[in-house]
């Protein structure tokens, strides 16, 4: 899987491409700024853009800006925005509307090799990976009109997993339960919102947008 | 001077009575008593509104002018005397008597003809006159009848031929070229005056269109005695150019004394400035001058500059022809400018005498201004003290992420890869020291994180203050409602307005006991207004509050407010107002 990593520390950006690397992927380009990046996207058509979120010039948005633009030009190639901070309605802005091919992680989650490397594979291959604090922002939010209040709290926790980019399988690891309780709670959740009829995949994004828009 | 205008009246009504004879003893027409004494009343008319205009407006030169042309137009009836020298005299003066009146008409309101044209106009007046006059004496030896006199001859004392054509021939072209050609010139310098001059020069000039219409009236009544059927002229044409000739002097003397009772309104404006405060100032000096465009600036000698009500520093306008400006001292030293309608400048004694009666209240309000001066001052360098700490807090949170929180998770991540490649072969010990040490400096990072939060927000640099307000409400303990919609802005601004709704978050948690809380941020035409407001208990303490006062000391140096509405059981509003200029 082809990569291209956009940092300006050339510390940060060494070590993430020594662990893709040894995770097997293939790291075209690094690069140090937002529109040195693009130009790499457009040219070598990455599977997916490992982003930080601020690069220069002026270090405040660049690199988020320029994973939404990647996003509307380059509908296949995944991105994963890293930032050193995690906000949830920040991570409405970057999904809009399709959740499918995009990542936003807390920097510090390069710390766990393998769950990033997974991550990265992940939305390389068109799938989500949202941080786990963006989950308990919005699990803990209070609101007066939450469309998920028919959920139980267990199957809240299961949505939660799926919004991060689990599957299935991952879930049943991550909460130590039955490929067939998952299952079951993962019907019903489709069912309680109302995603009956479409494919298993498609019910999948939808839940997590319903999940993030909430 | 009284003594001289008491001679010159009483010689004006010695010369009214022997006009008035000479008239009715040397022009033997039936029912020419009435006009007789209608001529009389235009000299008198113009000597005793110059007498008045003379004393009331010293120094002005006006009302001895006017004086003048009413001596010469009662001179001017002397002419018809069979006595030879009075008639050879007062006929040289005759046509003159209407040159001088011309150049009444030119020099009004200021006694001076003000430019070329004026000047031009007066001596050819002056000069036409006085050679055809001349010329005609020197010509006319009794024979043949002079116009507008009786058939019976007069005797020029200084005729040296006797050319009875020649002489009518001069008569008829002094009244084309005198009442002709340089009539129809002042009428159209007088419009001509009306039209360029600004609106309170126009109501002083207003005086000036009779002049215009009498000149006119007298022009054509001329033209029409010396041409025409005299009949015609004699009735209606005589009575009105008597009527405006009677009427003129006394309205030139009401334009001046308009000027006049402006200066009876000094003392007035001395009583009124005892009871108006600084920033009235220029409305009391303005009414009394009679010019609302007056504009006055106030000279601060410590910055050596003139600066307006406000403190702000204003360049004095050059005196230009269509702005004048004066400057008002007080012991050699400046005190202020006023920059005012060029017709004033007619009028420096009345500028004078309202820069002496308001001099303790232009005092006063210049140091008024100075003291807004330095308040500005003081509040330009808040502003950049308040600016400049943004900044350093900016950079500082800056540094953190660029610097040193960068650097620690890129060093962890090398321990957690050397963990890796160490795999399970690895001495267990090292294992975990690495392991431990990479966890360590993930926590490092963790707290340098919330450091940053606490300084200046990541979410407010990297997303804004919809975002940060956003995150705001997500972290807060009860539910909170947003309506943020400005765009970026500056930074200072972002950061001041998200304090401002943690504050109020904070307050609403403490105290308010509310239900429903809203948190909203607008750009209002050029103003963020950040509100957070609940429906909670109210009553809040608005007198210098802790965490308030700094919080306002923060807004009012980006020169904003902050205010609490907290009427007891009704909620609490807090709203903050920065100017954001866009």
């Amino acid at each position: 899987m082809r990569v291209v990593i956009a940092d300006d520390s050339v510390l940060m950006r060494e070590g993430v491409a020594k662990i893709l690397v040894d995770g097997g992927f293939d790291v075209v380009a690094e690069v140090g700024d937002a529109d040195a990046l693009k130009q790499a996207v457009d040219r070598l058509a990455p599977d997916v853009a490992v982003v930080d979120v601020r690069m220069p010039p002026t270090h405040t948005d660049e690199g988020a800006r320029a994973a939404r633009e990647i996003r509307a030009e380059h509908p296949d190639v995944g991105v994963l925005v890293l930032s050193q901070v995690i906000e949830a309605g920040h991570a409405l802005a970057l999904f809009q509307e399709r959740p499918e091919g995009v990542g936003y992680l807390l920097k510090d989650r390069v710390l766990e090799i393998d769950d990033f490397v997974e991550a990265v594979r992940r939305v390389g291959r068109g799938g989500t990976a949202i941080d786990s604090d963006v989950i308990a922002q919005l699990v803990g939010r209070k609101r007066d009109d939450d469309p998920l209040e028919e959920l139980t709290p267990r199957e809240r926790e299961v949505l939660g997993l799926m919004a991060e980019g689990l599957s299935n399988q991952g879930i049943c690891k991550r909460l130590v339960l039955s490929p067939k309780t998952v299952e079951t709670h993962v019907n019903s959740i489709f069912g309680k919102l109302g995603f009956v009829q479409a494919p298993d995949d498609h019910r999948r994004v939808l839940a997590v947008l319903a999940f993030l828009r909430s | 001077m009284r003594l001289a205008r008491a001679a010159i009246a009483v010689g004006g009504l010695v010369l009214a009575v022997a006009a008035y004879r000479a008239q009715v003893d040397n022009l033997p027409v039936p029912g020419e008593r009435g006009r007789a004494i209608a001529i009389v009343a235009i000299g008198l008319s113009f000597l005793v509104a110059g007498l008045i205009a003379w004393a009331r407006r010293r120094g002005n030169r006006l009302g001895p002018l006017m004086v003048v042309a009413g001596l010469a137009l009662l001179l001017r009836q002397l002419r018809y005397s069979h006595n030879s020298t009075l008639f050879t005299l007062c006929f040289l003066v005759g046509d003159l008597s209407y040159a001088v009146v011309g150049h009444v008409a030119l020099a009004y309101p200021s006694g001076r003809l003000i430019d070329r044209a004026g000047k031009a106009l007066a001596r050819a007046g002056y000069a036409v006159t006085l050679t055809f006059s001349l010329a005609v004496l020197l010509l006319y030896d009794g024979r043949g009848q002079l116009l507008q006199f009786d058939p019976f001859p007069r005797k020029s004392l200084i005729a040296v031929s006797s050319q009875p054509h020649a002489v009518e021939l001069l008569q008829k072209t002094l009244i084309v070229v005198f009442y002709g050609v340089l009539a129809t010139l002042l009428i159209a310098y007088i419009l001509w005056r009306l039209t360029r001059a600004t609106a309170r020069a126009r109501r002083i000039l207003a005086p000036l269109l009779l002049a215009a219409v009498v000149v006119a009236l007298r022009a054509v009544f001329e033209c029409v005695f010396t041409f025409f059927d005299r009949p015609f002229a004699n009735d209606y044409l005589f009575w009105w150019q008597i009527v405006g000739f009677i009427a003129l002097p006394l309205a030139l003397l009401v334009g001046l004394l308009r000027a006049r009772l402006a200066h009876a309104g000094v003392g007035e404006l001395v009583l009124r400035l005892e009871r108006t405060p600084p920033q009235g100032l220029r409305q009391e000096l303005a009414h009394a001058l009679d010019d609302p465009s007056l504009e006055v600036a106030f000279w601060l000698p410590d910055r050596r500059e003139f600066v307006n009500a406000a403190g702000q520093a204003v360049p004095l306008p050059p005196d230009r022809p269509d702005r004048a400006v004066t400057r008002l001292e007080h012991d050699g030293e400046p005190l202020a400018a006023l920059v005012h309608d060029p017709s004033l400048r007619d009028e420096p004694e009345l500028v004078d005498q309202v820069g002496a009666a308001a001099r303790m209240a232009l005092e006063n309000a210049r140091l008024h201004a100075e003291v807004h001066a330095q308040l500005a001052k003081v509040e330009e360098s808040r502003a950049r003290l308040a600016t400049a700490a943004d900044e350093e807090r900016r950079r500082i949170e800056r540094d953190l992420h660029d610097g040193a929180q960068t650097q620690l998770v890129a060093l962890a991540l090398e321990l957690r890869r050397a963990q890796a490649r160490l795999g399970r072969d690895a001495d267990p010990e090292i294992d975990r020291l690495l392991g431990f040490a990479a966890d360590e400096l993930r926590d490092a990072v963790e707290g340098l994180r919330e450091l940053a939060r606490g300084i200046r927000p990541p979410i407010l640099t990297e997303a804004g203050l919809a975002a940060a307000l956003d995150a705001l409400a997500t972290r807060a303990p009860l539910a909170v409602q947003v309506d943020a919609s400005p765009g970026r802005l500056p930074p200072e601004i972002e950061a001041t307005a998200y304090f401002v709704a943690c504050e109020g978050l904070a307050n609403v948690v403490t105290h308010a006991g509310a239900s429903n809380v809203t948190s909203s941020a607008r750009n209002e035409n050029g103003t963020m207004v950040v509100v957070v407001a609940d429906d909670g208990v109210g009553g809040a303490q608005t007198t210098d509050g802790s965490g308030l006062r700094g919080l306002a000391d923060r807004v009012e140096a980006h020169g904003g407010r902050l205010r609490v509405e907290s009427p007891v059981g009704r909620g609490t509003r807090l709203v903050g107002e920065i100017p954001c200029g866009s």
